[in-house]
Formats: structure tokens, sequence, C-alpha cells
């Protein structure tokens, strides 16, 4: 599974409004298109497990993940916060860069691991985050993904 | 804008229904946390110490637990110990825990977000998703 199959452009935007941890969570989550209910729930979990530690793995990345009852697949978004935000990442640093993975409690396939560990490799070779801030629209980033995550 | 949005969806349904969607997602998070791959993932790329954070979420489990009613905790606990989900999602009429579908009157009630209900097949609590 190429991760570029795994994104639509509605599900990426290179222009993140928000400017505090819970508000960027609830943004990316609008990206996936769940009902209310299930967004609600969503966030709860997502900030349950960044209670745990933070998901921003340094570099300006942060992969916000989850199982959750709300989706019935394997579901990710991206997002870019121009200028970063603090959302306490490892080192400290603003994260620009978002990368929301969210797997149901089962899955057949048994995709969330492999993408997890594919979306991390990804966002951490050292020319990626230069490449993510030269984006100019949602069809850049899936060339990219599939250029630099076949 | 987008607070009050989030904030209003966990208002639509049943607040015991959203616990237990709450105890659903978080044993899946403490199941990650437990041994296997999903845990290396944990520890090696985002440098979460599997106990501290396995502790911590059985404080808060335990902590939404008590939030249940007595009928309510009482078949959580005759289920939760042997399923993997204790709560499953009803999808097109039929019961994602066991397959099976579910009386109509059930699965096109208007109030179902407002009670907690289980399947008559398997026994799990049911969500209807939308």
């Amino acid at each position: 599974m190429k991760l570029r199959d795994l994104f639509t452009p509605e599900s990426v935007t290179l222009s993140l409004e928000a400017e505090s941890k819970d508000e960027i969570l609830k943004e990316l989550i609008q990206l996936l298109e769940l009902d209310e209910k299930s967004e609600a729930i969503l966030f709860k979990t997502l900030k349950r497990r960044e209670n745990l530690g933070s998901t921003g793995i340094g570099k300006g990345i942060a992969i916000p993940h989850c199982r959750s009852l709300v989706v019935e697949e394997l579901r990710l978004a991206y997002a870019r916060k121009p200028g970063g935000v603090d959302f306490n990442a490892i080192d400290d640093e603003p994260v620009f860069n978002f990368f929301l993975i969210v797997a149901p409690p089962l899955e057949v396939s048994n995709q969330y691991l492999p993408v997890l560990g594919k979306v991390a490799q990804f966002a951490k070779d050292p020319e990626v985050p230069g490449l993510l801030a030269g984006l100019d629209d949602a069809e850049g980033f899936l060339s990219l993904l599939e250029e630099r995550a076949p | 804008m987008l607070s009050t949005e989030i904030e209003e969806g966990s208002q639509l349904m049943n607040p015991e229904l959203m616990t237990l969607m709450e105890l659903q997602d978080l044993r899946a998070q403490h199941r990650a946390l437990s041994g296997g791959e999903s845990e290396s993932v944990e520890v090696e790329q985002f440098n979460i110490d599997p106990t501290v954070a396995a502790a911590r979420l059985e404080e808060v489990i335990a902590e939404l637990e008590g939030r249940l009613s007595p009928p309510v905790l009482k078949r959580y606990r005759q289920i939760a110990p042997n399923r993997e989900r204790v709560v499953v999602p009803v999808i097109h009429g039929v019961c994602y825990g066991c397959f099976v579908s579910i009386p109509t009157a059930t699965a096109g009630d208007q109030d179902v977000h407002n009670q907690v209900r289980t399947c008559q097949s398997c026994g799990s609590f049911i969500y209807v998703a939308s």
C-alpha cells in the first residue's frame, strides 16, 4: 500500500488556522469529514493519546494517531501550519507539519502500524520538511508522496 | 468556532454511550502499550514509556468506568474481559460485532443516540454510525 493512496486532496490542507494544540487537533479531525459525534469522540481519544506523550517527533513534524471506533477504515490527513505552533514536541521546537492517522479498533488488513512506520520514515527524510514548506497545493503534496514514499 | 462545533457534537449523544465509546478507544490504546509491534513503535518513534503510559491509562479507564450506571457497568464488566470491543458500530442495519441484522425498529430509531442499547444477538453495546 502506497501512502499516496491513503490521502485525498480533501484530506490535505496547507493553511491550518489554529494556534493551539487542541485547536490543531480539531482542525485536523475536520479534514476526515466525520459526523459531529464522531469528531467529538475522536478529539477526546487523540487528546488522551497526546497526554501520554506528545506525538511531535521533532524537526517540525507531529504524527497524532490512535485507534478509534469512529472510523471504519484507516484514515489519514495532512496539514501544514505556516509559522508553526507549539505542540510540546520532543525537541521543544514548533511543529509545522501534521500527519493524522486514525485506524479502527480491529483491521482485517492490519495496515495501521506499517503505515505509521512509513509516515514516520517519510517525515524523517532530511529533505522532506523543506519540500513540504515549498508546496503550493494539495496535489503537490500527493506528488511528493508518490516520489518520496513509493 | 471550531471548538464549539466539536463540543456540540459531544452533546448530541447519550453521555453514558459516549463514555463507553471513550472506554473502547482507551482500551485499544492500552492494548497498544501492552507488548508487540505497536508498543515498539510507541517507544521507538514517540519516546513513550509504556509502563508509565499504561498506568496512566488504567487510571483514566477506572475513572470513566466509575461514571457508568450500575446496570451498564455490570454489563460492561461481563463483556469487557472477553472481547476487544465492548461497543460495536451498526452499519446499514448490521451489528459489526456479530454481523447479524439489528431489528429495523432499533436500527432506524431516531432516539438511538439517546439510549444505551445492546445487540440482542451478541450482547455488545451498539453505536449506530451516521
